[in-house]
């Protein structure tokens, strides 16, 4: 492996790319490489960022201005929200060199005729070598290489959000850092979208495996406000244990760019988003992706309009499930709670 | 001339503003209870003193450093050296509520981290011995001296501030714990409640082991005998005449040095810590040696682990799934009730007392040498007021005449019965229903007062306590007032007592069952009987009056019910 290859495409990348294109990245290239249906796309390596704000001088300038910064941890939240618009605009601001826009066309392009479909829609997804779940920003249905382009300096330089400044000065890292590889993928033409976990994030029970869905994209089922449909699948059997239909009023869709909540029609609001076949895909295919990496996962998946079943179900991203997602101070919290409670009620 | 001045001194003014004056503190707070776990036998003057004014100041300071809600704490009077509590009660729902949703941010930090906060805090008052331990009696000034005493004293307020902030935490999550798990039908006086909060090491067990080393290693190296035919007090004059015994002494002083900083009796200064007098922590070795073992409860205490692994394991699956998390939480938490109770009065109360006592003996020969007073001792009669007056000046004052007439009146009336409580209500169950319970104070509750012990007729017992410990014993009786009369007892007896304190621990290791005439499910007597796998009885209320040494007995301590077996 040469160290000036600075783009992969998703095949060519194993575990052992970690902190060469990021965490999400990798488990792409693992997740293709084990035959899995990933959507096909690219990743571009940290190297690459770091190219990028050498070649630009932006790394100079940031370093200068952060040098002169007194202590953010008694500023409050503003110095972090000044500190971020400076950055972030060092970063937005400077034009790609030559030789990088060069190099992510010619992916960009290439993505667009393995697919066969000109200015093909992408995601673009941050890809830190860590997992911080919902820290850095991710760009979705972006079209043509301009906006790409757009769109990946965005990622990297949302590793200056605010609350991600914050997020470091608490843990006293420096506060340059969080270098991000980028992944960009093939939007999936979603008709619905979700999560599955291979173990009962709050139970722990490992004998079933938990799909969550809505109509639209994922987000639609991420972000957690919205009442989604839940099937509960027995790993042994693949026999649907529980299925819970949710009440679906909102959904994400692609826009001619980006995306937007919609509303759903009344009629599919209490219709289930997955049929049986495609949940004990979903399953199997979690399942799979558990016993390979060795750990309960925590993925994401898309149901394609234009591929028929079992070509349909793509997945988008595997992590190690956590398994508690209460953190532990929520169960201090509830604790404290009673305890102060019990005093006005034990009378 | 002489006479007239005794006449004239009040005996238990001993601590002026904290006497207990039933015309004028009755009305004011309805009722006064008696605290029968830390005043009995009664305690001298100058721990009236200090226990009169500091405790009942530590439990307000951490009433209101953690805003409990229904209660500011208590305030204490002293009755001829037996003390009654009266409780700050809150009322006004709107301020409970308040003081609720603080309380609740208090307990944040010590949720998430006891041990830690414990830790911080043992420090802190390691560090303030350190320095009150560093003082030079002998060769102190009276300035010196009399520094030494504030020194003391402010050492002696910070303890009980400390004292009470870890034992509001515990013993509110362990109050919790027990209303929560009456949905599983447990109550506290479940065996499988008991044994969930039994089963954990302390440092007060870790000395007992040590304890049991000294023991093994006497065997080991034929001092048996010596242990065996000899007094307590004389066996460490006795091991001179070996050289093992010589070796064995060594050792056992340089143990004291670290670990003798320990009161006999918990709550007061009249008797010597272990490394004054090591007799009493010889005694307990004695017992060891007789019985030929050293510390033979690991294999109690590692089956109480397992039992506690198993009952924790058996309640959760009682437990909603998407409860469990924090009950485990609780559950942790309650668990440190048990072993910071024993714990903390290691570093808390027998460590300073001992360090309090030294420094009155240490002023007491100061007063001796000037004529001002008759023995060192005589200190423990005397006020740090009155001490105040005289030290710098001793020699032109005599305070005998205070000291001596203390002593005597206290001789007479240590064991002598005092009422239960002193109230303005109907009776004391009106007085516990209207001036304790509403408190919802864990400590006073749980401790110093305790569970009610339920009459049952149908066990035809002869007398009903609350279950400390489950399990049934029989065997003699061993009626013990105390800590000195601790070495009488014999293996395999069954321990009577008033009550008990950390420093009786090691005893628990050689009786069959323990009956305490007061405390509750959290007392010392209660946690250490469940940690020593022993049948317990506390608040059985009459249980020295009515039971002589000798007597067969049979302690049914799951029932809570006493049967005398030679009728």
């Amino acid at each position: 492996m040469g160290s000036d290859k600075m783009i992969f495409w998703f095949e060519e990348i194993g575990k052992e790319h970690n902190d060469t294109v990021g965490k999400k990245c990798a488990n792409l290239g693992v997740m293709s490489q084990m035959g899995l249906p990933v959507p096909p796309g690219f990743a571009i390596s940290i190297d690459l960022y770091r190219r990028f704000i050498q070649e630009t001088g932006a790394i100079e300038k940031i370093s200068r201005h952060v040098e002169n910064l007194g202590d953010l941890e008694g500023q409050g939240i503003t110095g972090y929200e000044n500190l971020s618009r400076t950055i972030q605009s060092i970063i937005e601001e400077r034009e790609m060199p030559h030789g990088v826009q060069e190099l992510i066309h010619s992916y960009y392009h290439g993505l667009c005729k393995k697919v066969e479909i000109d200015d093909v829609a992408v995601s673009v997804r941050s890809a830190g070598t860590e997992s911080r779940p919902g820290m850095f920003e991710t760009y979705l249905n972006v079209k043509g290489t301009m906006e790409v382009l757009d769109k990946v300096k965005k990622v990297w330089a949302s590793a200056y959000t605010a609350r991600a400044i914050a997020f470091r000065v608490n843990k006293d890292l420096p506060v340059i850092g969080d270098e991000l590889g980028v992944a960009v993928p093939k939007m999936v033409n979603a008709c619905s979208a979700g999560i599955g976990f291979t173990v009962n994030p709050i139970t722990s029970d490992a004998s079933k495996v938990i799909i969550e869905s809505n109509w639209g994209l994922g987000e639609g089922v991420v972000s957690g406000v919205e009442s989604v449909d839940r099937f509960i699948v027995e790993k042994e059997t693949l026999k649907i244990t529980e299925r819970i239909v949710g009440r679906k009023i909102n959904q994400v869709l692609n826009k001619k760019n980006g995306v937007a909540w919609e509303d759903v029609s009344p009629d599919k609001q209490c219709l289930p988003s997955l049929n049986d076949e495609e949940i004990k895909e979903i399953a199997r295919l979690a399942m799979m992706i558990e016993e390979r990496l060795g750990s309960p996962q925590d993925i994401e998946w898309a149901v394609d309009i234009d591929s028929s079943f079992p070509k349909n179900i793509f997945l988008l991203q595997t992590r190690p499930a956590k398994v508690v997602i209460k953190s532990p101070k929520s169960a201090t919290d509830h604790i404290a709670g009673l305890m102060a409670k019990s005093f006005k009620t034990l009378r | 001339m002489e006479e007239q001045k005794v006449e004239s001194v009040k005996l238990w003014d001993s601590v002026p503003g904290y006497d207990f004056n039933e015309k004028i503190d009755v009305p004011e707070m309805h009722s006064y209870f008696h605290d029968g776990v830390h005043s009995v036998p009664r305690l001298t003057p100058s721990y009236s003193w200090f226990y009169g004014r500091y405790n009942p100041y530590g439990s307000q300071y951490a009433c209101e450093t953690l805003s409990i809600p229904r209660c500011k704490g208590w305030t204490q009077k002293i009755k001829d050296g037996s003390t009654y509590v009266a409780m700050h009660i809150l009322r006004d729902e709107a301020e409970i509520e308040k003081r609720a949703a603080k309380f609740k941010e208090a307990l944040v930090p010590w949720i998430q981290d006891f041990d830690g906060k414990w830790e911080g805090y043992k420090n802190e008052l390691l560090t303030i011995y350190g320095r009150l331990k560093s003082v030079d009696l002998e060769r102190a000034t009276n300035i010196d001296l009399i520094h030494h005493l504030w020194d003391l004293i402010s050492a002696y307020r910070r303890m009980w501030e400390i004292h009470f902030l870890g034992m509001y935490v515990s013993y509110s999550a362990i109050s919790l714990l027990e209303g929560l798990v009456a949905r599983f039908g447990l109550t506290v006086e479940s065996p499988e409640f008991q044994n969930i909060i039994r089963g954990f090491d302390n440092k007060a067990f870790q000395v007992d082991k040590q304890l049991g080393g000294f023991s093994k290693a006497a065997i080991k190296s034929g001092l048996s005998d010596i242990f065996n035919n000899n007094k307590a007090e004389d066996v460490m004059s006795k091991l001179e005449e070996s050289e093992a015994g010589k070796k064995w002494k060594k050792d056992f002083n340089e143990f004291l040095k670290e670990e003798g900083w320990r009161m006999v009796r918990m709550m007061d200064f009249n008797e010597p810590y272990w490394l004054e007098d090591p007799s009493a922590a010889i005694s307990v070795i004695q017992n060891l040696v007789k019985k030929g073992v050293g510390y033979d409860l690991d294999e109690v205490r590692s089956k109480l682990v397992k039992e506690r692994e198993q009952a924790i394991k058996e309640l959760l699956k009682k437990v909603p799934d998407h409860e469990k998390e924090w009950f485990k939480a609780l559950i942790n938490l309650a668990g440190k009730a048990s072993s910071y109770s024993e714990e903390h009065d290691l570093y808390c109360e027998l460590y300073l007392h001992a360090l309090v006592r030294r420094g009155l003996l240490g002023i007491g020969k100061r007063l001796v040498q000037a004529g001002t007073l008759d023995r060192p001792d005589d200190t423990l009669f005397l006020n740090p007021d009155e001490i105040e007056q005289v030290m710098l000046a001793p020699e032109f004052h005599k305070l005998q005449y205070i000291a001596n007439r203390r002593r005597a009146q206290w001789e007479e009336l240590k064991f002598k019965e005092t009422p239960p409580v002193f109230t303005e209500r109907a009776g004391f169950n009106e007085a516990v229903g209207m001036d304790l319970i509403p408190s919802e104070d864990v400590i006073i509750l749980k401790l110093v007062v305790g569970e009610m012990p339920r009459v049952r007729p149908e066990l035809k017992a002869d007398i009903y306590g609350v279950c400390g410990a489950p399990g049934v014993a029989e065997g003699p009786a061993r009626v013990i007032m105390t800590y000195e009369q601790l070495k009488e007892v014999k293996p395999g007896e069954i321990l009577v007592c008033p009550g008990t304190n950390p420093a009786w621990t090691p005893i628990f290791g050689i009786v069959k069952g323990v009956v305490a005439d007061r405390g509750g499910t959290l007392t010392h007597t209660a946690i250490v009987g469940r940690e020593y796998g022993l049948p317990t009885i506390v608040n059985s209320f009459e249980g020295t009056t009515k039971i002589k040494t000798g007597m067969k007995i049979r302690v049914d301590a799951t029932e809570g019910a006493i049967y005398f077996l030679d009728k």
